[in-house]
């Protein structure tokens, strides 16, 4: 059953190694003598104006959590499927009472606009 | 079996490593990036134990969703590092206490009394065909359908209570409504007919 998933853990090793590799022979063979201009901020040849961690708008967190929101309804569905001859119509009716609540707020949120953006 | 175990304590080690590394980052995106690292490998572990529906689970909802939430929210709060770090040594002899305290609270609970390994035997093997995905959605969509609805419930709570606390309109922003183009009319929309008497221009 485990032995399924060898491939994956390949695949984990060679993308560590294709990660690390380039940084390390950066570090081996390339020359390194740094100073605080080098170690600026690039802006376009003129020096950087802020911290590039700013604030951002509280929109973008709407579209993360609404995305969420949606996203563990997906997962829900996916072991619903597998299933789903066994459960006959059982299944079927309660899946339809879970997304038919969700669809609830799905409307609430295009309607208030929630999915618009100006 | 060895490389199972030897896999588990690598993966068990980078978790241990990156949730210690969570709460000690300067800079919390440092932290929410580690944090991201130890659900990756506690989903390794779940695939190690078998349950390969939960560990997809926890790679497509948290980290591919609740991390960028999080990102979201460290980014927004803004928070001031070296204001922070003052307070650090004032607070340091009562964090260390409850610290201490919930240190002896969970071995207490999760400690060997409760979870020794000879409490508990080791589960049967299954079969080759067994999927775990099957036994949780036969369990899930029968035995436990009220939390599921309740689930649903929840869900729609939260786009309720996202929406109300986030968005609000910005009636500065210029955006051009393609249907109320569409819609206009050539005569009235257009230009607009005002009846008045006749004027003279005034002279000079």
């Amino acid at each position: 059953m485990l032995e399924d998933y060898l491939h994956i853990l390949i695949f984990l090793a060679v993308a560590i190694l294709i990660g690390f590799a380039p940084r390390v022979l950066g570090m081996l063979l390339g020359p390194r003598r740094p100073d605080p201009e080098k170690d600026a901020p690039y802006e376009c040849g003129f020096d950087a104006f802020e911290s590039a961690r700013m604030k951002f708008d509280v929109r973008y967190y709407l579209v993360a959590i609404l995305f969420i929101l949606f996203d563990l309804e997906i997962a829900f569905l996916f072991p619903w499927a597998v299933v789903l001859e066994e459960l006959g119509t059982a299944g079927l009716l309660s899946m339809s009472v879970f997304l038919g609540i969700l669809v609830v707020g799905f409307i609430y949120e295009w309607r208030k606009g929630a999915l618009d953006w100006e | 079996m060895g490389f199972e175990k030897f896999l588990f304590y690598v993966f068990a080690a980078i978790t241990v490593v990156a949730a210690g590394m969570v709460v000690t980052r300067r800079n919390p995106v440092h932290a929410v990036l580690f944090l991201v690292l130890a659900f990756v490998s506690s989903a390794a572990l779940w695939l190690l134990l078998e349950a390969e529906f939960l560990g997809i689970v926890l790679v497509l909802v948290y980290v591919g969703a609740v991390m960028v939430l999080f990102l979201f929210v460290v980014m927004m709060l803004d928070i001031d590092i070296a204001a922070l770090r003052g307070q650090f040594i004032r607070y340091l002899p009562i964090g260390l206490l409850i610290a201490l305290v919930m240190v002896v609270n969970l071995f207490l609970v999760l400690g060997p009394s409760n979870f020794g390994l000879e409490l508990f035997a080791k589960p049967e093997a299954q079969p080759a065909d067994y999927s775990n995905t099957v036994e949780l959605g036969l369990q899930l969509y029968t035995t436990y359908l009220y939390p599921f609805e309740i689930a649903a419930v929840i869900l729609l709570v939260a786009i309720v209570a996202a929406i109300r606390l986030t968005l609000r309109r910005r009636p500065e922003t210029k955006y051009q409504d393609a249907s109320k183009q569409v819609r206009v009319k050539k005569g009235p929309d257009r230009i607009r007919l005002v009846s008045m008497p006749a004027l003279k221009e005034k002279s000079k």
